[in-house]
């Protein structure tokens, strides 16, 4: 099994975890994936990959305009709005 | 310096498709609305929404399919592409990945008169981000979600461009295309169409270097400059020894450079696996049957036609076709009259066009004035009226200030191709013209000139000149 880069997947979850804590997570994430990989032990070989377990097709609509809130609903929950924006803090490449 | 190098460049398209809704959610797919107007749970990635597939950008990726030469897969499956940006509310971008539902495609481009064939790898359908607004306050991104679920196309083609010319090139004509089966409206600088260039240099003809990719260029101008500025820039690393490191890049409309933009600390990595929310897409021979009908006449069969069938010259044919509504326009006329579609087409790109301008009108307002104009045009190829008078009543036709016929009795433009008249009038004007008669018949074409402008002189300018021309020719070779 790979080692668990605990930094990066903290990085890409975006979550901060304190340095004492990054062995307790690494080592619970490895006990998960250990798990999982006793999927690997089934032959698959000859089995077509499957995207869903439903047969059926993605549920469509057509194309056609409803409006079922305001701005204000959208913006009811932003944690700081200015004017009809979203205010957040600065982030800039 | 850049003599011995080449560019290799690969483009990524972002065409947003022309539906009334977003991709997955109701909300109006309209550019220019009031900030976070066009918005509703499902764009803003509200806990428990479900996004619903808007059939209508499936037709169009079909018909994208069928213009652009690719397979169309019956089996494609939506994505999640995950990052974390504040304009994406829902952490993750929906897109196509693994399977999308495009595959192999081509368009042949024109390159200084060459057809050359670019492959296109894949297209793809997914939604668009939102928009972050850094310059409004120093602490502060102002965010605006409007776009936010909007419909793209994303259309990747191979390393097969290897100038700025070429890409331009390629990028204008898919945009003729997808404007032409109506699926993009093209407008680049509300970035309706925008593309992420991938670029490497290499020794002529050597192995391929690492490539960068500048992103988001919506204008022609910004596309040229930015591959220019990198090419050397590439070259110069190498040059001095460096290395070109696989870097996204941003490119400044204002200094014309490129620069990195990520960090580079760790690589990107968006973790695909098929969204729970939206089933795969299974399509039916007959639906992708149904959208064929509607792809209608692509713009270079309407070009091989105006040269092959109208005898239009080849660059006019090629004004005309840039845009379909000029092919709509021209097409309707000929319909209506019996005039040479040559002679149509030269008024055309010519003073109609400028009039167009002038006015700054859609070529599609005319569609209603074809009938007005066929006439003009008949009064002006029968001779009637004189070229120059045709241009004189055509603002004034096209403005709607009367019937061609009336407005040239009116101004009293008729020409006179009496013979008899002109007989008598070219007769007079001959008179103590002895001299200048002797030249001609001495061989001295360019008195011709001089009598025809003197018998128009004496018409007050309405006589027909080519029979003046033919009349006069008469008697001076006699």
């Amino acid at each position: 099994m790979s080692n668990i880069d605990i930094k990066r997947i903290s990085y890409l979850a975006k979550l901060k975890l304190p340095h004492e804590k990054e062995e307790f997570y690494a080592n619970s994430l490895k006990d998960i994936i250990k798990w999982v990989d006793n999927l690997k032990k089934i032959d698959t070989s000859e089995t077509e990959p499957l995207h869903n377990v439903t047969e059926k097709t993605v549920s469509i609509r057509k194309d056609e305009i409803n409006k079922s809130n305001s701005v204000d609903d959208v913006l009811s929950n932003a944690p700081e709005r200015a004017q009809n924006f979203f205010k957040v803090p600065k982030v800039v490449e | 310096m850049s003599d011995n190098w080449e560019m290799v460049i690969g483009l990524e398209v972002h065409a947003q498709l022309n539906t009334s809704s977003k991709l997955f959610s109701s909300s109006p797919n309209q550019f220019g609305s009031e900030p976070n107007e066009n918005v509703n749970f499902i764009d803003s990635g509200m806990p428990g929404m479900l996004p619903v597939m808007n059939f209508a950008c499936i037709e169009m990726a079909i018909k994208t399919g069928f213009a652009l030469n690719f397979n169309i897969n019956k089996y494609s499956v939506f994505e999640r592409k995950n990052y974390f940006y504040p304009d994406l509310p829902q952490g993750y971008q929906i897109s196509q990945f693994e399977f999308p539902i495009l595959t192999e495609g081509f368009i042949n481009i024109d390159n200084e008169g060459n057809q050359k064939k670019i492959r296109i790898e894949r297209a793809h359908l997914e939604q668009d981000a939102g928009k972050s607004i850094h310059d409004i306050d120093p602490k502060f991104s102002f965010i605006d979600l409007n776009r936010v679920g909007t419909p793209l196309l994303e259309i990747v083609s191979y390393p097969d461009l290897s100038s700025a010319e070429e890409v331009v090139s390629y990028m204008s004509s898919l945009r003729q295309v997808l404007m032409y089966i109506d699926v993009c409206d093209g407008n680049m600088q509300e970035g309706s169409l925008r593309a992420d260039v991938n670029l490497s240099v290499r020794k002529k003809g050597g192995e391929l270097g690492t490539r960068c990719e500048i992103k988001n260029l919506n204008s022609f101008k910004f596309i040229r400059q930015a591959i220019e500025y990198e090419f050397n820039r590439q070259i110069d690393v190498i040059e001095s020894g460096g290395r070109i490191e696989q870097n996204t890049m941003l490119f400044d409309t204002s200094t014309g450079e490129t620069r990195a933009m990520r960090s580079k600390e760790f690589s990107h990595d968006y973790r695909y696996f098929p969204d729970p929310d939206l089933l795969p897409v299974n399509l039916t021979q007959d639906q992708i049957d149904k959208v064929k009908t509607s792809v209608g006449e692509l713009p270079q069969a309407k070009l091989d036609k105006f040269i092959k069938d109208y005898n239009v010259d080849k660059d006019i044919a090629k004004i005309i076709t840039v845009e379909k509504q000029n092919a709509i326009l021209f097409e309707k006329m000929i319909s209506e009259t019996d005039i040479k579609p040559k002679f149509i087409a030269a008024w055309l790109v010519g003073d109609i066009f400028a009039f167009i301008k002038e006015n700054n009108l859609e070529v599609s307002s005319l569609n209603e004035k074809t009938k007005e104009i066929t006439d003009l045009l008949k009064l002006v190829s029968d001779d009637v009226i004189s070229n120059k008078a045709g241009k004189e009543i055509l603002p004034k036709v096209l403005n709607g200030q009367g019937k061609p016929s009336d407005i040239v009795k009116e101004l009293g433009l008729e020409q006179v191709s009496d013979s008899g008249e002109l007989e008598k009038i070219i007769d007079e004007a001959l008179i103590g013209e002895e001299e200048n008669i002797s030249k001609f018949q001495g061989g001295s074409d360019r008195v011709l000139g001089y009598f025809v402008g003197k018998c128009l002189k004496a018409t007050k300018g309405k006589g027909n000149p080519k029979l003046i021309n033919k009349i006069l020719l008469e008697r001076l070779k006699n």
